[in-house]
C-alpha cells in the first residue's frame, strides 16, 4: 500500500493557495492550485459540494492552507486539506481588494504552467495577500506593482531597473528614460515635450526605477510610471486576450466615479 | 454496444438529470414502463410543456411561465425592498423561512472573472432598470459566503449606493444550535466581526 502511493505520488501538507475553482460533476470541484514546491496543479476534490462536506468553506480562495494529494497524471486528487494556522488562517478580503485578488490569480493562471515549481513567486503572492487586507488604495497598488515586478522576474523575465543598459551607468533618480521593453531603460538626452510624444515607448523618470527595483513606491506619481510599464511588460507575455479581472475592475471604477 | 431501442433511448435521455448514472437511469426508465405509465405521461407532458414555456421573469429573473412572476405581480409584498441572490433555489429558501416580505432579484449566477461572468451575464443592466423607478428604498444582498458571492455583493452595493439607496449585506454567522468550538475559524471572524451589543 505504502509502495503504491508513493508511485503515485503522494504530497503531503504542502502550503497552498486556490487560484480557481471550477463546479465538476455533481458535488465534485475542480481546482486551479498554487503550491511552493510544485507549482500551479490541477486537483480534482470529491463530494466537496455536498451539503456535509467541511471542505466547502475551507476550499476558497485567499485563505493558506495545508493540503494533501496524490496525483498520478496531469490532474491530482485532493485528499486533504486544512487551513494553515500558523499563517494565521488568512483575512478576509472585501470589496476592492478582493477584485484585485483575482487579478493576482489571473496572473498566476495565465504565466505560469502547471507543475512548474515557483517558490519565489509563491512567497510573493503571499506577501501580496496579506498587504491586500489592509486594504487602502496606496498599499493595494503598492502590492500589485510589486507582485508584477518579482513575477516577471520568476518567470525569467527579470526587469533592468538599476543601469542604463546602452550606456551601463548607474540610473540617476532625476533623469529621464525610455524603457526598452526587451532590454531596458536608457537616458534621454534631449527632454522636450515635443521629443517625449515622439519616443516609442514608455518614457519615466529614474526615481520610478529606482523606488521599483527597492520596492519603495510611495508617490503618487512613482506609482502610476509604475504601473503603466509593468503593465506594458505584462503585455507582452499575456498575449491577446484580455485580463478578465482588470476590466471587471474598471467596470467597478467606472460606476464609483460616474453619477 | 449502442442501445438504439427505445428503452435504450430512454435511459440514455434520463441521464442527464443530475446524479443519474447508468444504473439509475436504468432502474428510472423500468419503474416508469413496468409501473407507472400514467406518471410516465404526465412527466413526460409537464417536462414537454415546462421546456417550452418556463422562461425568466421580466422584472426579477427567476424562472416562470409567466411574464411576471407571481411573487412580482403579488400586490400584497413590499415594493420598496429589494433581496438580491443568485439562484432560483435560494429564493425558495427565503420564503420558506417567511421572514421576508419584499421582492427578489435573481441573478442565475454570480460574477466570476476569471470565467469570463461580468455584469452583463448576471442581469446587472436589468436590476438598474428597477432600481431607476424609484420606488426601491433598500437593497438586500444575499449571495452566497464565497469570495464571488462576496465580489457580487460588494459590485452591486456600489451600484446601489451610487444611486442614493441603502444596501444591506445579510449577516455571516453561527448556526442556530452550532457550537463554537465546532464552527471553523473563517465563519467566526465574521461572527466577531458583525457582533452585536445586547
Amino acid at each position: 500500500m505504502v509502495q503504491m502511493i508513493h508511485s503515485r505520488n503522494h504530497v503531503i501538507l504542502q502550503p497552498a493557495y486556490v487560484l480557481h475553482s471550477t463546479p465538476y460533476r455533481d458535488t465534485s470541484v475542480l481546482l486551479e492550485v498554487f503550491t511552493p514546491d510544485h507549482g500551479r496543479i490541477g486537483l480534482v476534490v470529491r463530494g466537496v459540494r455536498s451539503a456535509k462536506s467541511r471542505l466547502r468553506g475551507v476550499l476558497q480562495p485567499f485563505r493558506p492552507l495545508l493540503i494533501s494529494w496524490y496525483s498520478k497524471g496531469d490532474l491530482g486528487t485532493l485528499t486533504t486539506a486544512e487551513v494553515n494556522v500558523e499563517e494565521g488562517g488568512g483575512a478576509h478580503l472585501g470589496g476592492r481588494a478582493l477584485m484585485s485578488g483575482f487579478y493576482l490569480n489571473e496572473l498566476l493562471l495565465r504565466l505560469l504552467h502547471r507543475h512548474d515549481p515557483h517558490p519565489a513567486s509563491f512567497h510573493s503572492y503571499d506577501i501580496a495577500l496579506r498587504k491586500l487586507v489592509l486594504g487602502d488604495d496606496v498599499t493595494l497598488q503598492q502590492a500589485l506593482r510589486i507582485f508584477e515586478k518579482e513575477l516577471l522576474q520568476d518567470i525569467g523575465y527579470g526587469l533592468v531597473l538599476d543601469r542604463d543598459v546602452i550606456t551601463g551607468e548607474p540610473v540617476a533618480a532625476e533623469g529621464l528614460y525610455r524603457y526598452h521593453l526587451e532590454k531596458g531603460p536608457e537616458r534621454m538626452e534631449c527632454v522636450t515635450a515635443a521629443h517625449i510624444a515622439n519616443t516609442l515607448g514608455i518614457v519615466l523618470h529614474g526615481h520610478t526605477l529606482l523606488g521599483l527595483a527597492h520596492n519603495e513606491l510611495s508617490q503618487g506619481d512613482v506609482l502610476q510610471e509604475a504601473k503603466k510599464l509593468l503593465r506594458k511588460l505584462l503585455a507582452v507575455h499575456l498575449g491577446r486576450q484580455p485580463l478578465r479581472s482588470r476590466e471587471l475592475y474598471n467596470e467597478m471604477q467606472a460606476i464609483m466615479s460616474t453619477q | 454496444m449502442i442501445d438504439d431501442s427505445l428503452i435504450g433511448q430512454l435511459i440514455t435521455a434520463l441521464r442527464c438529470l443530475p446524479g443519474v448514472g447508468p444504473k439509475s437511469a436504468q432502474r428510472m426508465a423500468f419503474h416508469l414502463l413496468e409501473r407507472d405509465r400514467t406518471g410516465a405521461r404526465r412527466l413526460a407532458q409537464t417536462l414537454s410543456l415546462a421546456a417550452d414555456n418556463v422562461g425568466h421573469c421580466v422584472s426579477c429573473r427567476t424562472l416562470t411561465e409567466l411574464e411576471t412572476c407571481r411573487l412580482c405581480a403579488n400586490n400584497g409584498r413590499d415594493r420598496t425592498c429589494v433581496c438580491v441572490v443568485e439562484m432560483p433555489g435560494d429564493v425558495q429558501a427565503i420564503e420558506r423561512s417567511g421572514t421576508y416580505k419584499g421582492l427578489y432579484f435573481v441573478l442565475m449566477g454570480h460574477l466570476s472573472p476569471l470565467d469570463g461572468i461580468g455584469p452583463r451575464e448576471i442581469g446587472l443592466d436589468q436590476l438598474i432598470v428597477n432600481l431607476d423607478t424609484g420606488i426601491i428604498k433598500e437593497v438586500i444582498l444575499a449571495t452566497n459566503s464565497t469570495v464571488e458571492g462576496e465580489a457580487t455583493a460588494h459590485y452591486i452595493a456600489e451600484m446601489v449606493r451610487k444611486r442614493g439607496i441603502k444596501p444591506t449585506r445579510i449577516a455571516h454567522g453561527m448556526p442556530l444550535g452550532g457550537e463554537l468550538e465546532y464552527v471553523d475559524g473563517g465563519t467566526l471572524q465574521y461572527a466577531f466581526a458583525g457582533r452585536k451589543e445586547v
